[in-house]
């Protein structure tokens, strides 16, 4: 199995509140890993870690292989770049551009970033969008979207890019209930295409029969994981018994 | 008739210094404003701190007082501008100031989300600044920039007391000699001619940034 991603040792403070403390991970190609965790585990920044969001204070992180950081010394900003091309990233509050229509969305980075032709990005973007079923909506503006339409669109607007990895960062969390399904659902699709996937979420049922690995983090660290199955089931730990009880 | 038009010419010629005092302000002013407002924020402190003092003196005092200390007090020192650089130079960093801070009020609004998302879609710094944040800033910035420039329209009538002729003084020169009221009544229609022209133009301008909004 080829390995896309490689988390070693990661440590990452924020003042004096030590944030996360010796992450291990490596994910899989294919691999849909769903992190769970209480508030202020560490979740969004062993995310925002990855692809630099944030800079880690020690450890290394190799994404396809290549380096992006190796012993806390970050490559240059260019060979940065390149390894974080692999990485796509949808965030919970969308963060789509307002000032830009659903279409320009999608395919403003793949123009400016991988200097593709502007016709073939147009067909690229219309592509997801047809997949995201967003295809009728490419050309308004994203005010005037559910929150679950421009969560689709954000996820297009990733997709757009080509990535061989896709962050999620609580998805779901700004939606009203009933807008959930249909991201969840398209997620879901994307699994089944076998993109790898790293999702933090509090949904408990896309966990347990989308992911293939569930990780549950507290206090800055990797507490337990497994395949959904054992880990809903045969909870080990303590405190993933705590956690399952209070949020099932 | 013809008394009322040569009057109308009169005034026409002040408004004309009236109106380049005021374009000229406005083109110098805007672009120093944003590179100050730039300055507020930067993470380089004494550039932050100087930029906080000079908008601190700008906003806290009279552009009366800021106006008459360089005609007067400039010379005093061996720094003597003529008349109409002088009235520049004052109107240029008392609107500047003000632009500043509605600048930089517009870009603390741009949500982190924006940058963040531009950087995890791999655009570069400049193209983020100048494709994604200097938009919506614009669209934030326009009514504010609209007001103080309908300001700067009538603040041009404080040159009146450098004795320059701009449209106020030559109104009140012909008032004054003619025992007429007429001037004013013209003067105003010149006024309201400006702020008007002005108000439509915003209005275009904030309806073409503002489609987006839902
Ligand atoms: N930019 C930051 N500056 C300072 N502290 C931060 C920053 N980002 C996160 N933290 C702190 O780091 C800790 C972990 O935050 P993080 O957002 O990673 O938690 P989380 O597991 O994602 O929680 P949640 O479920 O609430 O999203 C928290 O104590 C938080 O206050
Ligand atoms: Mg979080």
């Amino acid at each position: 199995m080829e390995s896309m991603l490689e988390l070693t040792g990661i440590y990452k403070s924020f003042g004096d509140n030590q944030v996360l403390r010796g992450i291990d991970l490596v994910v899989d190609k294919g691999e849909v890993v769903a992190v769970l965790g209480p508030s202020g585990s560490g979740k969004s920044t062993m995310l925002r870690c990855i692809n630099h969001l944030e800079t880690i204070d020690k450890g290394s992180i190799h994404i396809k292989g290549k380096a992006l950081v190796e012993g806390g010394i970050y490559v240059d900003e260019s060979q940065q770049q390149q390894v974080l091309s692999a990485t796509g990233m949808v965030f919970q509050q969308f963060n789509l551009f307002p000032h830009m229509t659903v279409l320009e969305n999608l395919i403003e980075a793949p123009i400016y970033v991988k200097g593709i032709a502007k016709e073939e990005a147009v067909n690229i973007a219309e592509n997801l969008l047809n997949k995201v079923g967003l295809i009728e909506v490419k050309d308004r503006y994203p005010a005037r979207l559910s929150g679950g339409q421009q969560q689709r669109v954000a996820i297009a607007r990733a997709l757009a890019m080509n990535p061989d990895i896709m962050l999620f960062d609580e998805p779901t969390s700004a939606l009203d209930p009933e807008l959930t399904g249909e991201v969840l659902k398209t997620m879901r699709e994307l699994a089944a295409e076998h993109m790898t996937m790293i999702v933090v979420t509090h949904e408990m049922s896309f966990a347990r029969d989308a992911a293939s690995r569930v990780i549950f983090m507290a206090g800055g660290v990797i507490v337990e994981e497994n395949v959904p199955e054992e880990f809903f089931n045969n909870p080990r730990e303590d405190r993933t018994k705590a956690f399952l009880m209070r949020n099932n | 008739m013809d008394k009322f038009f040569d009057m109308t010419v009169l005034i026409a010629q002040g408004a004309a210094v009236t109106l380049e005092i005021f374009v000229v302000t406005l083109i110098l002013s805007l672009p120093i404003g944003a590179l100050a407002a730039l300055g507020r924020l930067s993470t380089f402190k004494p550039l932050r701190y100087i930029m906080e003092f000079y908008v601190w003196i700008m906003r806290g005092t009279p552009l009366m007082l800021q106006l008459l200390f360089v005609y007067f007090a400039l010379p005093m020192i061996g720094l003597k501008l003529p008349d109409i650089a002088a009235a520049l130079l004052a109107f240029t960093l008392n609107y500047a100031a003000y632009f500043a801070e509605i600048f930089r009020a517009g870009i603390q609004a741009i949500p982190r989300g924006q940058f963040e998302a531009a950087r995890v879609l791999g655009l570069p710094h400049w193209h983020t600044m100048k494709r994604i944040v200097f938009p919506q800033v614009l669209r934030i910035v326009l009514p504010p920039i609209s007001n103080e420039t309908i300001n700067l329209v009538k603040d041009t009538s404080l040159i009146y007391i450098l004795a320059m002729n701009d449209l106020l003084r030559v109104a009140r020169t012909i008032v004054q000699r003619e025992f007429d009221m007429t001037p004013f009544v013209i003067a105003g229609i010149f006024y309201l001619t400006m702020t008007a022209v002005l108000t439509w133009a915003f209005k275009q301008l904030e309806a073409h940034y503002g489609k987006y909004d839902a």
